[in-house]
């Protein structure tokens, strides 16, 4: 019986909590609870699902053009004119590297032209990849080498140079044409290891850039970088 | 045609940042959404920076999508229209809605990019509410798609606030009761 009512209490409190009738407080509660408790979670799924249907006759009307321009300047910073290059380029901006771009991207190029002409091809984690980058820091005081392998699909990082800042940890970045930053995962606490990368992102991998950010342990808890990004390297034919 | 599944995609391609899947989903879902901020806020300024705000909500909340367990275009509505009411209520406590602007989004037609997103079983609701007194449903839609709270209910039907609560519970009671002999 106190079932019962606790259950009709919940579908009650449900419904009003939907339908926005609950106080401030009440309302807050009521998320608390939801957030810990996956039985009311499923009641909220079950009674918003169906109560939307009261839009179902609601015709859908176009928005002007100018809302979606809004929304993108706000989410993407776009707006100023575009040119080719310029979705890389922003986001490189936006991770705060477009001071040390120009002698750093250019001076890791050439580093990495010295790896690839110095480095056997047969040795070590090099053997078999496709792609390879070098991606480091402009003072070179993180210094990591990475080389993809189609074959396994495995991205083989190795540290050079460097650690993680203490009580933090390095997370890996792909930055493909336009795309703001996709997570590739953080980085072994090892010198070397594996970072598995999924078959559609490796499509990804030719003419991107991998990036290295300083991030709390785990990894950055949003879709994009948090922290400071360290270094940077451009993806190459291996 | 663009279905559930593809919906359901364009959001987790959205939460690893893919800016491609953005556009896929506005182009899909804005003209219905619109909508959904056109008939809470009546009022088409208001109704376009809704829709803006809550664009950028799903953006940056679609890496949560999967946690609420609800099916993606319920997830889309229910973020569109809870930010709709939230800006109703701000601009009643300013003052009252414009009339005239309410009667110009009467006049809205569709758009020609008008989704048609597969019709599920939820039509059930509409059953369910017509089993309900008129005052009653009445109050669900109003709060449901006006945004007005207990107060502004209790007014509109000249009945103390306790009452309402009381008559309205007891109603959204039989509605979930009816609901789950959704068959």
């Amino acid at each position: 019986m106190t079932d019962e009512i606790e259950k009709e209490d919940e579908s009650a409190l449900t419904a009003e909590y939907i339908l926005g009738l609950l106080s401030p407080a009440e309302a807050q509660a009521y998320e608390d609870v939801l957030s810990v408790d996956p039985d009311l979670r499923a009641e909220y799924a079950f009674q918003t699902d169906r109560i939307v249907a009261l839009t179902d006759d609601i015709a859908p009307v176009t928005p002007p053009p100018h809302v979606l321009k809004r929304i993108k300047e706000t989410l993407f910073h776009e707006g100023a004119p575009a040119r080719s290059g310029a979705g890389v380029q922003s986001w490189l901006q936006r991770l705060g590297l477009l001071p040390a771009i120009g002698g750093g991207l250019l001076a890791a190029l050439a580093v990495l032209w010295i790896v690839t002409a110095i480095v056997p091809p047969s040795s070590g984690p090099v053997s078999g990849a496709t792609y390879i980058a070098q991606i480091a820091s402009a003072d070179e005081s993180l210094v990591v080498d990475a080389s993809y392998d189609s074959a396994n699909g495995n991205l083989v990082v190795n540290r050079a140079v460097g650690d993680p800042r203490p009580g933090r940890a390095l997370e890996l970045w792909l930055i493909a044409g336009d795309n703001p930053p996709i997570s590739l995962g953080v980085l072994p606490a090892d010198r070397s290891g594996r970072v598995p990368v999924s078959p559609d992102l490796a499509l990804s991998l030719a003419g991107g850039t991998l990036a290295i950010s300083d991030e709390p342990l785990g990894g950055s808890p949003e879709a994009g970088p948090t922290g400071d990004v360290l270094a940077v390297g451009q993806i190459v034919d291996a | 045609m663009t279905s559930l599944t593809d919906i359901e995609d364009m959001i987790a391609r959205m939460a690893i940042g893919d800016r491609a899947a953005f556009d896929g989903l506005y182009a899909a879902t804005s003209a219905k959404l619109f909508g959904v901020c056109l008939r809470v806020l009546g009022n088409r300024t208001e109704a376009e920076d809704a829709l803006q705000e809550a664009f950028v909500k799903i953006w940056r909340n679609a890496d949560r999508y999967r946690v609420n367990g609800l099916s993606p275009m319920t997830w889309l509505i229910t973020v569109t229209r809870n930010h709709s009411v939230d800006r109703v209520r701000a601009r009643k406590s300013k003052m009252n809605a414009g009339m005239d602007e309410a009667a110009d989004v009467a006049d809205a037609a569709p758009g020609p990019e008008a989704l048609a997103i597969a019709a599920s079983d939820r039509g059930r609701i509409v059953d369910c509410m017509a089993q309900l007194d008129p005052d009653k449903a009445g109050a669900v839609r109003r709060a449901y798609l006006e945004g007005e709270t207990y107060q502004e209910l209790a007014d509109h039907y000249d009945v103390p606030l306790n009452t309402v609560r009381t008559w309205l519970r007891r109603s959204l009671l039989k509605l979930r009761e009816c609901l789950s002999h959704d068959g």
